[in-house]
């Protein structure tokens, strides 16, 4: 057994190409040695930002090809299948022979035993792989045509302890790489992963990403702990400062603590996304001056702390600058600005946005039971933060910078919430707003988003969506799940219709109700297989109601979800499957109208009259129950009809000679069907 | 909030005129034609011909300039610390990008003060592009303690068409270098030369006035016709086959741009269609003055 080891080593290169590249080259090593049936001990890949590490231990170092006989065409063929025979395994006319079996009398030929050595195999197929690799984005340098994520420097390939040399462009395998990832200069030979590994650790350098990003974790934590601060880590910026360094070297840095007055996402922002530092908070939960940074080098001179701490100082200076300003520009006074700012070609300005949310808004508020007139005031203002420059410097803060906006100039506590929230929420585990107000500011932007852009037939395609209207879409429905509503969405796409017609927007697409209705439905199916609802239920509480009751929908489909494989899904899917099997029987062969009623009179037996009550009973219930149904308890009375029904199909013959008693007796199984339909429609579920 | 240290010794400063120097005599010894700015207004060194024009073709090239840079948008009438509507670049090309450049970047920073083996310098990924050239790259802005100091760009594109072979392109942004090498907070603080001049006494008063231009002032409507006349002007010269004051023109017309766009009076669908008349212009100066190389 040997171990296979190969380094790519390049300028660098970002961490999540880092991250694709460890991937691609471990999946693709693996497949090859499973096509060949070779067997390895370990497997791994390392990357730092300039090296890139494949590695397979235990690897055997040739496989046993096993004679065997292979045949060929008959011998009364044709001489050129023999011909062909013969060229496809590199043969002649000496290797083979004649042989019968029970399909006739077959040429032959007896593949020897072959060694394949694993050294031959690599050598081949290791420059096939690099060469394989896709890039999300890929580059070229110099007067190469190699093209790699940066510029790809040396390879290291060393198989069995010795170089492995191959050609890759102009590039060449040797057992030796660069030792200096800045000059490139001094050069090492290695013969194992092990020497490598332990050369590199004795500078300081961490190979495995996973040991640098668990030692950058344990010593944010002990930090935090000795300092009393509390930290909040963000996973992808602490992958992506893992792929940043090599030397992981954790400093605590302060910024002048007169920054702490500016909103804390934007002292957040500017710290995690533009610097990639971890910001942290006191015992109290507010965010504190110190921050973490994660160097790629020794602090000797004190020079890098300081350096981090005069750039975030100048970056939360820029910002404060505009942060004051615009804090106390009158938000009413700015509505006017929207006019010039263009909300999207055939939609108008956001000016004529805010104009038709006011009225989409009040009507919303209708449904809400909450003040008419708070909610036209937060839709007139919720944009204004678009004009301002502090937005325009952060962008992603939009809506957030609103809300300051409107609680420092004193709007409701109400108001400037809802403005803070109206983009909420952003995808399927963001936070979704609760407050009636918050709910309704952002059901009015995205229903009106929507239908604009539907109208404008700005749909999105299965693989395009630059306006991210599945993300609202999905909004809409988890706003109304997760809140408990339920309106007549219907009547608000018409609605908002209206308001563009009213402002002289005529859309080309005339079927925006039924389109947006479908694409919310589509929306709601896909949040239910996210919540794991089985297919089938899913399709029967689509099909058993509008959107307008995407709420019930999808509480129905989620209460069966929960008991279809305990004993009271079983109870009513055995119960219905029985009585709609024989239905849809009968139904099929014959020229049978059943026409809904049944008639107790000419019932036979106690069987059929229990059953008959028990389906008035279960009507009763339906009937009684309001918006306020319980889902449970709804299953659990279907369920509890078993008995009954088993009772009575184990001692009723519906197939009676008498065609009205048969008649009869398919009535009462309608009927019970329907019954239970008044739940979901359970005909789509699938018993198993 | 800087730390207070408690070493007393003062680092040696370097002046922005000497950094300037430094640079220009450290690349000279690479082997790079030192050439001057650009006599036009432009929004970044790249801009300049002897980057984007001769960075296409087959021909080695090395060069080194400085280059004010203008960018109406960023002016703060000198009030803010770290904004300027003109600041200074320094730019290096280099085509075909060499092996060692990476070296020769760590080797310039430290003529100018800033050695690797006490600062963090990182590469960071950053793609450039710029829409108005129809040219993109791939590289890294250059941190230095977290501060941005460098663009180092492998060119993919220019003008719409191919690099090949490829350039490298170095862009050193003078004023952060030296607010970082002489640890001032505030851009007009930075010496200029070692006689006590400062930054504030040279350019304070240009961007006050520039701004008041820039964001008040300019005569949009003027603007708006003297972009249609340079664009006429840059399209009848590409077709005479005259490509460099062709290239002037793409640049007048780039600039009436930028300050039409700080006066706030393009609209988010006008500014696609003029940036799409600015490269359309550029990739027809390119091609022929690709030509006329052959």
């Amino acid at each position: 057994m040997a171990e296979f080891f190969l380094e790519l080593f390049s300028e660098e290169i970002p961490p999540n190409l880092q991250k694709n590249a460890r991937e691609f080259f471990l999946e693709n090593f693996q497949k090859l040695f499973e096509e060949k049936h070779l067997k390895f001990k370990k497997s791994g890949t390392y990357s730092t930002p300039n090296r890139l590490i494949v590695l397979f231990e235990g690897l055997d170092k040739e496989i046993k090809e096993k004679s065997e006989e292979i045949r060929g065409p008959n011998v009364n063929a044709p001489e050129k299948a023999l011909e062909g025979f013969l060229r496809s395994n590199k043969i002649t006319e000496n290797e083979i022979y004649k042989k019968k079996n029970e399909k006739g009398e077959f040429y032959f030929f007896k593949k020897p035993e072959k060694i394949i050595k694993t050294i031959d195999l690599l050598e081949k197929n290791v420059p096939l792989i690099l060469d394989k690799i896709s890039w999300k984005k890929s580059m070229k340098w110099g007067d190469f045509d190699l093209e790699w994520g940066r510029p790809l420097k040396s390879i290291l390939c060393v198989f069995d302890n010795k170089s492995l040399p191959f050609k890759f462009y102009h590039l060449e395998s040797s057992n030796t790489t660069f030792l200096d990832k800045e000059f490139e200069e001094k050069k090492g030979t290695f013969r194992s992963f092990k020497s490598y590994q332990s050369y590199f650790k004795k500078i300081g350098i961490i190979i495995d990403q996973n040991s640098r990003k668990k030692l950058i974790e344990n010593t944010l934590h002990k930090i935090s702990k000795r300092k009393n601060l509390k930290l909040d880590i963000n996973a992808k910026l602490l992958n992506e400062v893992t792929d940043l360094v090599e030397q992981p070297n954790i400093l605590i840095c302060k910024f002048d603590p007169k920054f702490l007055e500016i909103p804390k996402e934007i002292l957040i922002i500017t710290m995690q996304h533009h610097q990639k530092y971890f910001h942290t908070f006191d015992q109290k939960e507010n965010i504190t001056n110190e921050f973490f940074v994660v160097a790629n080098i020794k602090d000797t001179k004190g020079f890098i702390k300081l350096g981090n701490e005069r750039v975030v100082d100048a970056r939360l200076n820029d910002a404060r600058f505009f942060w004051e300003k615009n804090k106390s520009q009158n938000l009413i006074k700015q509505i006017s600005k929207l006019k010039s700012i263009n909300y999207f070609e055939g939609l108008g300005s956001y000016f004529d946005k805010i104009q038709r949310m006011r009225k989409l808004g009040a009507m919303i508020s209708d449904e809400m039971l909450i003040s008419k007139d708070k909610v036209e005031l937060s839709t007139s203002i919720c944009k204004i933060d678009l004009t301002s420059d502090i937005v325009n410097e952060f962008p992603e803060l939009q809506g957030i910078i609103g809300g300051y906006f409107a609680d420092s100039q004193g709007f409701d506590k109400d108001i400037s919430l809802s403005i803070s929230e109206h983009y909420l929420p952003t995808g399927l585990d963001g936070r979704v707003p609760r407050k009636p107000f918050s709910v309704t500011l952002a059901l009015t932007d995205k229903m009106d988003t929507l239908v604009g852009f539907f109208g404008i037939n700005q749909k999105p395609t299965s693989s395009k969506d630059p306006y991210a209207l599945r993300r609202s879409a999905l909004g809409i429905i988890r706003l109304l799940l997760e809140n408990k509503k339920e309106f007549k969405i219907s009547d608000l796409i018409n609605y908002s219709i209206s308001l563009y017609r009213d402002q002289g927007f005529e859309f080309p697409n005339a079927n925006v109700q039924k389109d947006l209705s479908l694409f919310l439905i589509d929306r709601l199916k896909f949040y239910m297989k996210e919540k794991d609802i089985r297919y089938d239920i899913i399709e029967a509480s689509i099909n058993s109601f509008s959107i307008d009751h995407a709420s019930k929908m999808y509480n129905k489909a989620s209460a069966l979800n929960k008991v279809i494989i305990k004993s009271v899904g079983s109870d009513i899917i055995s119960s219905y499957k029985r009585a709609s099997n024989i239905l849809e029987n009968e139904l099929k062969n014959k020229e049978l109208n059943l026409s809904n009623t049944t008639d107790p009179g000419i019932f036979k037996n106690e069987y059929e009259k229990n059953l008959y009550k028990k389906i008035h009973e279960l009507r009763k219930y339906f009937t009684s129950i309001n918006k306020d149904e319980d889902y449970q308890v709804s299953l659990e009375n279907l369920a509890d009809a078993k008995v009954t029904i088993a009772e009575f199909f184990d001692n009723v013959i519906v197939n009676d000679d008498d065609q009205s008693i048969k008649k009869n007796r398919l009535e009462l199984l309608q009927m019970l069907c329907k019954t239970f339909d008044n739940y979901i429609n359970f005909s789509n579920i699938e018993s198993f | 909030m800087v730390s207070k240290k408690k070493k007393t010794k003062k680092p040696h400063f370097q002046s922005f005129q000497d950094t300037i120097l430094n640079l220009q005599k450290y690349w000279s010894k690479q082997g790079c034609v030192i050439v001057q700015p650009y006599d036009m207004e432009v929004g970044a060194g790249t801009f300049h011909p002897a980057t984007t024009l001769r960075s296409l073709g087959p021909k080695p090239w090395k060069v080194a300039y400085v280059q004010p840079s203008r960018r109406p948008t960023d002016g703060r009438y000198g009030e803010n610390p770290n904004r300027l509507q003109h600041y200074y670049q320094f730019q290096v090309l280099i085509k075909p990008s060499p092996k060692e450049i990476k070296k020769l970047y760590l080797n310039s920073l430290n003529v100018i003060g800033i050695s690797h083996k006490d600062h963090d310098i990182r590469f960071v990924e950053d793609d450039w592009e710029s829409p108005t050239l129809g040219a993109a790259g791939l590289g890294w802005e250059v941190w230095c303690d977290g501060m941005e100091i460098t663009q180092f760009t492998y060119f993919q594109q220019m003008a719409g068409m191919e690099c090949k072979p490829v350039s490298v392109e170095l862009t050193y942004g003078l004023e952060r270098i030296c607010m970082f090498t002489q640890q001032k907070k505030n851009v007009f603080d930075l010496l200029w030369n070692n006689e006590g001049i400062q930054y504030r006494e040279v350019f304070h008063q240009a961007e006050k006035e520039f701004s008041a231009y820039n964001f008040e002032h300019a005569n949009t409507e003027n603007l708006f016709k003297i972009f249609d006349m340079l664009e006429l002007e840059a399209k009848s010269l590409i077709e005479k086959k005259i490509s460099l004051p062709a290239y002037d023109q793409c640049l007048k017309a780039s600039h009436v741009f930028n300050i039409l766009d700080a006066r706030g009076v393009i609209s988010v669908a006008q500014r696609a269609e003029y940036i799409g008349r600015i490269r359309d212009i550029t990739k027809g100066v390119a091609e022929i003055w690709v030509n006329s190389q052959k």
